[in-house]
């Protein structure tokens, strides 16, 4: 206020004041700056002199906003704000280097999207150089073109309408200038004492020229530090093998072991992209099924994942069972030294340790050990050392240097940082693109600690729970608005090339440190070529070579070449004792990254909030998920809210129900009870958070539960009923089978098969009674012809989907698709195009998944074409079924018809037609839907006519794959195939006529053009007889 | 043989055929002119009449409350959802347009069929008929996405080149519905002139005889007329008879066309027939029974009419049982596992309680009691009867249209279906409407049709006819 009230006074806006404001300010200057200098208390009093009847409104804070809307409008007409343009820096683009814009025509370029899991190498669509499409890069080795859920959410991400927008000192608005004027007269004066008291707080650096640009500033200030801190922590890895990586390759492994490892789900393991192309390229079954080989996938885990579900053989395990079970199948395998702590096993679970130890032991050098890295140490350490025993190094196991430049252990350097701030050592204390506040352990009190430093600032993209606190919070660029570098699971750089200039007054954390280096404006895009200049100007062979030429190769391809980390087939492995399992009825509670907002910062991407999470098809919450029993023994009830109280705190949390879950064992994902997360994130869930400390981060134990009043109301997007019918009524008669899984398989709708079954039938899928064939003749009205032309068809592998939920996001992105909210969805109006159908077979305390992409089949004898009244939805001579939205009136006659239930109405006006920003995202070539009209997948029509338009003009056929679906694209199990049916040479005519293939309720007549591969798994024969899923019940 | 149980000397029972009465004794062409004119043209309107007309206009009112909010915010106001994308608006539509067709069974099939005791009820059916094909008409027009492209379902030249599509069973409604309305009017209005005739003639007010003289066509009651008329009538009947069995056979054909198990049924459409007219009669009796009370024409409508209607609702009632019967043993007897699913999951699903409401108000109560004359004679039983025959009738529409859609082929899409308020208000609505326009018809239209009335009369008739007809 002081400043403000002292620049309030001065009258007028100077000339030497507006230099002032412009000072430091890249870009064309003069539009960009009056804009922001509208901001200032100077141009405030301008207004109230020019429209004093505006006073009043001025003062009250909420019509003062309305005030300035008008204002900005009037601004934006003339000329001063809402355009988006490129970087001023050279960016360039992929494949087709147009000359200047062309309207209509997309453009793409290579990015990479960074984590500290490893960065995805990424090639963003941009539309009239908006960024409206993220999708892997295809020709990068690491994910070839596919990405995840996160990933294409990143995108909404960008173009949040709740980010921060202005640099704020204590809630006035301000200007970078002045930061850096802050920042760097208290860097001077601390030069003196060697920055002692300057703590800086980062998420996990994942960029080398951060770590370079820290380690410099760091030689001008030795006292001064940085602690890199994310809750979803690597610190297992570096306890067990220091600033090595593993990496793993399952091209080769014929049985795979997953140690809590959840490397099917999503992107919260490192690898994902790669391990699940790998896994899935192993169950690949071409027609002929005499040699078919697969792997053979083991899990271990403590919470339902599908990863556990994919894998043949599950065992479900208390958290602080799986250590020991570790070490006792390091001591079945002979590792030398391992030590199992003793502990009763059941005979079940023996079982399964002894037919693993031989699966293992037969398959030596040609299996792998996958052990989680949010679990105890022990876990990693005992599987790496089976992995050695197994001679598996060097064959399915490697190490490399570290992925994430500078390899700490993250809770310990906090914990230290936190004592400082308590002991008053901090002065300043910086976070950059880190919300401490919100996701540090609950027993440091960051909040209190972080009000003992004198000076705060935060970076972060939004106003976060630390931004609100802080003195200075400053808005960050996303990684698709500013320049950087990462390196992906193999240690491949990709340079990280923004696609469009910052949306608001953003800035990166690159310019935070080069503040504290001798050349303190230097931009983040001078500083990564800086990095780069060494390499870059050498060519392969070590000779000296023109580096802008490479930079631009670099900027090109995506990544530079030769840099990806040389793989060791050893490395030091500290050997880390398993601890002693706690008690069989003490409840533990762990904590894990969410399937959908990982650790909360997605938060606000509604996308992802909406998204069903794997296994549960929870959206917008997270809850206490637990076995059926654990429940009953506390007495509650699904959706009732349950206090849990452990480590002498409590949270309250809804419960919710998961097959499979261990006994006693509470799953919480982190991310969730978020109070400035934004319109879309805050108040979503429950806060884990709140009882995860530094000493357990991974679980906690000794949790106890009690029932309150009231109910939470999921979101739930599948119904689960038990299936209680009498044998007479086509049940089972436990009243343990789930309804819907029962009746999926006696309708054939999902059809499997183990390996040995498959050999001796290969036909499997399409005999016996369930699976009737209909002739085609059998119709009312006459067939189409589709003899001719294309005739576009999709085949989706189910052997190969691990249910990962990509292809969801992916089709959000590319179709506009609304997102309704919680409420909407609680009655079930979801707008998904594609949905995950996930099956439970067997007892849901063992359950058995399969998991079913489902989406608009294109009929060639559509049930939702013949009832429309008014001919607005319609077959292509190509066969597509489309939707004609300006024709529909909304009957929903269609959707009744449909058996599928695939068709999406917009029952209110869910899309969003005010928010600017979010206008910038849609992509242009789809409608944008409105009240009343119904929708549904349309096999990326858009892309089929741009594919077909660039082949019309070479006089060309469309090629296969040429046309790549907007889920083929994102899927990283390479499940889903799209192409032309007529042309024999094509992939998607093989697996149609596969022997596995099938049409999902093709009995109707329907004569789908989506056609299933039925899955065929490859059981261990050792654990067929009574197949051991789970630890019996306690109770 | 039904008389066994009463005696002689009731009042109520022709001594010549032993059957009620048709017409209670007494009336002659003056006293009925005078009873059945003289309710409308009272000046005073009586406290009762305007009590019911205000709750009547406010049910109205808030219907149109419920459809502008509808308007504005859409249908997702409404309970509809993923799987059951129909709901109440699609129930209530079937179930008022059910309603209707007693109205044309008895002016039109029961005219053919000569059934003169058809008479006394027919006008007031007939009104009821209409009023309820107001309240049908207006769900499918309002729970379309978009109403205001609602035109285009009908098969108009337009510059776009585009028409219908001519397969869809919904376009066969809007043809089904407006000529089941269109005929409905014109027979009704018809009916009207020679009694509009009469009323002009009786009026004392000048602004009655205005109105009365233009809507009586002119009608001067000479031979010529009558004759015409009686034409007319016949034509229009013959017109109207194939409507009371096309409306409902293909309004079933929105479900039995679909794919939908429970839907996909060649039995609809004669049961959906029958269930209409079951319905319709329901509330033929629900209306009727008041009417005569308050309005004191127990003379006119006699315990005759309140019996056969009760013996339409049995044998309709019957085929209704029928058609019940046979879905559950087609589902097991198809050996389909869809049906056989689908009819476990009607039964015992979750919303298995909606199928054992329609059992019990539709066979279990009524095809146990009707049997009895002492009963069906019974006025307040016969009133209960009627309601709770409409209420089964409601859910009857409910099971078929919720109960096949939330448990459908996919097991994954399954859903559930809770309406909200808007759904009740705008059903509630629909009764203040019909409710309000009832009574206006009853002020201002004579309810019972004078001149038909009295060609039953002895005095109408030859002697030996008059013998032969049993009067």
């Amino acid at each position: 206020m002081e400043t403000g009230n002292e620049q309030g006074q001065k009258a007028g806006l100077t000339l030497a004041e507006v230099r002032r404001g412009l000072a430091g300010v890249k870009g064309k200057k003069y539009w960009r700056s009056i804009d922001e200098l509208a901001g200032t208390p100077e141009f405030e009093q301008a207004v109230l002199k020019e429209f004093p009847d505006a006073a009043q409104e001025w003062v009250d804070p909420v019509s003062r906003r309305g005030f300035l809307k008008l204002m900005g409008a009037s601004m934006a007409m003339a000329g001063l704000a809402g355009c988006t343009k490129q970087p001023d820096e050279p960016i360039y683009p992929y494949v087709k280097a147009p000359e200047d814009l062309i309207l209509g025509k997309s453009m793409y370029f290579a990015t990479a999207y960074p984590s500290a899991a490893g960065a995805l190498p990424l090639l963003v669509k941009s539309d009239a150089f908006r960024p409206i499409k993220v999708d892997g890069n295809p020709d990068h080795s690491y994910n070839k073109g596919t990405s995840d859920a996160y990933a294409q959410g990143t995108l909404l991400d960008l173009y949040d309408p709740d980010r921060a927008k202005k640099t704020t000192y204590r809630g006035d608005n301000r200007q970078w200038t002045e930061f850096m004027e802050t920042w760097r007269s208290k860097l001077i004066a601390a030069k003196s004492n060697g920055g002692d008291g300057l703590a800086l707080l980062s998420a996990t650096v994942t960029s080398p020229t951060l770590a370079r640009q820290w380690k410099e500033a760091q030689a001008i200030y030795p006292k001064a530090r940085l602690v890199q801190y994310d809750p979803v922590s690597r610190d297992a890895v570096r306890a067990v093998l220091g600033a090595k990586d593993v990496q793993y390759s399952l091209t080769d492994a014929d049985v795979i072991l997953s140690l809590d490892a959840d490397f099917l789900s999503g992107s919260s393991f490192p690898g994902f992209h790669k391990l699940t192309r790998e896994y899935s390229e192993r169950r690949k079954l071409a027609t002929g099924a005499k040699d078919a080989t697969m792997n053979r996938l083991y899990t271990v885990e403590s919470t339902t994942t599908t990863t556990g579900l994919k894998a043949e053989h599950r065992l479900a395990l208390k958290p602080s069972e799986i250590p020991a079970f570790a070490a006792a199948l390091a001591v079945a395998l002979g590792v030398s030294g391992a030590a199992a702590p003793s502990y009763a096993w059941t005979d079940e679970q023996a079982r399964y340790l002894k037919a693993l130890a031989a699966d293992l032991k037969a398959h030596a050098g040609k299996s792998v050990v996958i052990a989680s890295e949010q679990q105890h140490p022990s876990v990693l350490s005992l599987a790496l050392q089976i992995n050695e025993a197994l001679g598996n190094d060097g064959k399915t196991v490697f190490f490399t240097d570290a992925v994430n430049p500078m390899p700490t252990e993250q809770t310990a350097e906090l914990k230290a940082l936190v004592n400082d701030l308590w002991s008053g050592k901090v002065d300043w204390l910086v976070m950059l693109n880190a919300n401490p506040v919100y996701d540090a352990p609950a027993d440091l009190n960051f909040k209190e600690a972080m009000s003992r430093a004198k000076v705060t600032v935060h970076l972060g993209k939004h106003a976060d729970e630390t931004g609100s606190l802080t003195d200075w919070q400053i808005p960050a660029s996303h990684y698709l608005e500013s320049w950087s570098d990462a390196r992906c699971y193999d240690g491949t750089v990709s340079v990280v090339q923004p696609l469009i200039d910052p949306l608001y007054e953003s800035h990166t954390a690159h310019e935070v440190v080069q503040a504290m280096l001798d050349e303190p404006t230097k931009s983040a895009y001078d500083a990564v070529r800086e990095t780069w200049q060494p390499v870059l100007s050498k060519s392969g062979d070590g000779k000296s070579a023109d580096f802008e030429m490479n930079w631009r190769k670099v900027l090109h391809a995506g990544w530079v070449d030769g840099s990806a980390y040389e793989k060791a087939a050893t490395a030091t492995v500290a050997k880390v004792n398993a601890p002693t399992p706690v008690g069989k009825d003490a409840i533990e509670v762990q904590f894990r990254p969410d399937p959908t907002i990982y650790d909360g910062r997605f938060a606000n991407v509604g996308w992802l909030q909406e998204l069903p999470k794997p296994v549960t098809s929870l959206s917008w919450d997270n809850a206490a998920l637990m076995s059926e029993g654990t429940m009953q023994r506390a007495g509650l009830a699904e959706e009732d809210i349950v206090e849990i109280s452990v480590n002498g705190r409590a949270v309250k949390a809804p419960v919710l129900v998961v097959p499979g879950q261990p006994e006693n064992t509470i799953t919480a994902y982190l991310g969730y009870g978020r109070e400035a997360a934004g319109r879309v994130g805050s108040g979503a869930g429950y806060n884990a958070g709140l009882v995860r400390t530094s000493d357990s981060m991974a679980v906690a134990t000794g949790a106890t539960l009690k029932k309150i009043d009231g109910r939470w109301g999921f979101a739930v997007t599948k119904s689960h009923y038990q299936d209680h019918r009498s044998k007479f009524a086509g049940g089972q008669g436990t009243g343990n089978n789930s309804l819907e899984a029962d009746e999926a398989l006696t309708r054939g709708i999902i059809r499997e098969a183990t390996l040995e079954e498959y050999k001796a039938d290969p036909g499997f899928a399409n005999e016996g009674e369930t699976h009737p064939k209909v002739e085609k003749e059998i119709t009312l009205f006459p067939n189409w012809d589709y003899s001719t032309g294309n005739a576009w068809g999709m085949s989706i592998d189910l052997n190969s989907c691990t249910g990962c939920n990509a292809c969801i996001v992916s089709c959000y992105a590319e179709n506009n698709i609304a997102v309704v909210g919680k409420q909407e969805v609680r009655i079930g109006r979801n707008m998904q195009w594609l949905r995950i159908d996930a099956y439970f077979e067997g007892d849901l305390h063992a359950p058995k998944a399969h998991f079913q992409p489902m989406a608009c089949q294109h009929c060639e004898n559509a049930p939702c074409e013949q009832v429309c009244p008014v001919g607005a939805t319609v077959h292509t001579p190509e066969g597509l079924n489309t939707m004609v939205y300006n024709r529909c009136v909304g009957t929903r006659y269609c959707s009744n018809n449909c058996p599928y239930k695939v068709r999406r109405f917009n029952f209110l006006l869910f899309s969003d037609y005010e928010t600017e920003s979010l206008k910038l995202m849609r992509n242009p070539d789809v409608t944008v839907r409105s009240r009343g009209v119904m929708e549904k997948c349309s096999y990326c029509v858009q892309r089929i006519e741009e594919a077909k338009i660039a082949a019309d003009k070479e006089n060309r056929p469309v090629r296969d794959g040429e046309i790549v679906t907007a889920c083929e694209q994102a899927c990283p199990a390479t499940a889903i195939t799209f192409g032309n049916l007529n042309d024999k040479t094509s992939r998607v005519h093989a697996l149609h006529l596969n022997e596995r293939s099938y049409g999902v309720l093709a009995d109707q007549n329907t004569r789908p053009r989506t056609r299933y591969l039925a899955a065929v798994t490859n059981p261990n024969p050792a654990l067929m007889e009574s197949p051991v899923e789970v630890a019996p019940t306690a109770g | 043989m039904a008389t066994r149980d009463l005696t002689t000397v009731d009042p109520r029972v022709d001594p010549a055929t032993g059957e009620l009465r048709v017409l209670a004794p007494g009336q002659s062409f003056k006293s009925v002119t005078a009873k059945i004119a003289d309710i409308v043209l009272t000046p005073h309107t009586s406290l009762g009449w305007l009590m019911l007309f205000s709750i009547g206009g406010a049910g109205a009112t808030m219907l149109l409350v419920a459809v502008t909010w509808l308007f504005l915010k859409g249908v997702g106001i409404w309970a509809i959802t993923q799987p059951v994308a129909w709901g109440f608006a699609i129930i209530n539509f079937v179930w008022w347009i059910g309603i209707g067709h007693a109205g044309t069974l008895i002016s039109a099939i029961l005219l053919l069929f000569k059934q003169g005791w058809r008479n006394s009820i027919n006008r007031f059916a007939e009104a009821m008929t209409i009023f309820a094909v107001v309240c049908a008409g207006l769900f499918p027009l309002i729970h379309v996405g978009r109403p205001w492209l609602a035109y285009w379902l009908f098969p108009y030249p337009n510059t776009m080149n585009v028409w219908p599509q001519f397969r869809s069973p919904l376009l066969w409604d809007v043809f089904a519905v407006s000529t089941y309305a269109t005929i409905s009017v014109v027979f009704w209005y018809v009916g009207l002139v020679p009694d509009f005739g009469t009323m002009r003639d009786r009026t004392k007010s000048k602004f009655g005889q205005y109105i009365y003289g233009m809507l009586s066509l002119g009608w001067r009651g000479n031979v010529k007329h009558w004759m015409r008329y009686e034409t007319a009538s016949l034509l229009l009947a013959g017109l109207a008879t194939p409507l009371v069995l096309s409306v409902h056979t293909v309004i079933s054909f929105d479900f039995a066309v679909a794919i939908l198990p429970g839907w996909h049924t060649t039995i609809f459409p004669p049961y959906f027939v029958a269930g209409a007219v079951y319905s319709g009669f329901a509330m033929v009796l629900t209306l009727a029974i008041p009417l005569r009370k308050v309005y004191k024409l127990e003379g006119l409508v006699t315990d005759r009419h309140i019996d056969n209607m009760g013996k339409v609702m049995l044998a309709t009632g019957g085929i209704v049982a029928y058609g019940y019967g046979m879905e559950v043993f087609m589902s097991w007897y198809s050996a389909s596992h869809w049906e056989f699913f689908m009819m476990w999951n009607r039964m015992f699903g979750p919303i298995g309680w909606s199928y054992w409401m329609l059992i019990a108000c539709n066979i279990a109560i009524p095809l146990t009691t009707l049997w009895v004359r002492k009963w069906r004679t019974n006025l307040a039983f016969m009133f209960v009867m009627s309601l709770i025959v409409n209420t089964g009738m409601w859910f009857e529409r409910f099971v078929i249209v919720v109960t096949s859609l939330y448990r459908d082929f996919l097991p994954s899409s399954w859903g559930t279906y809770r309406a909200t308020k808007w759904d009740y208000m705008t059903y509630a609505g629909t009764f203040g409407l019909f409710l309000s326009l009832f009574l206006l018809f009853i002020r201002f239209v004579p309810m019972i049709p004078m001149h038909e009335i009295k060609m039953m009369l002895p005095a109408a008739k030859v002697k030996s006819e008059a013998v032969e007809a049993g009067d």
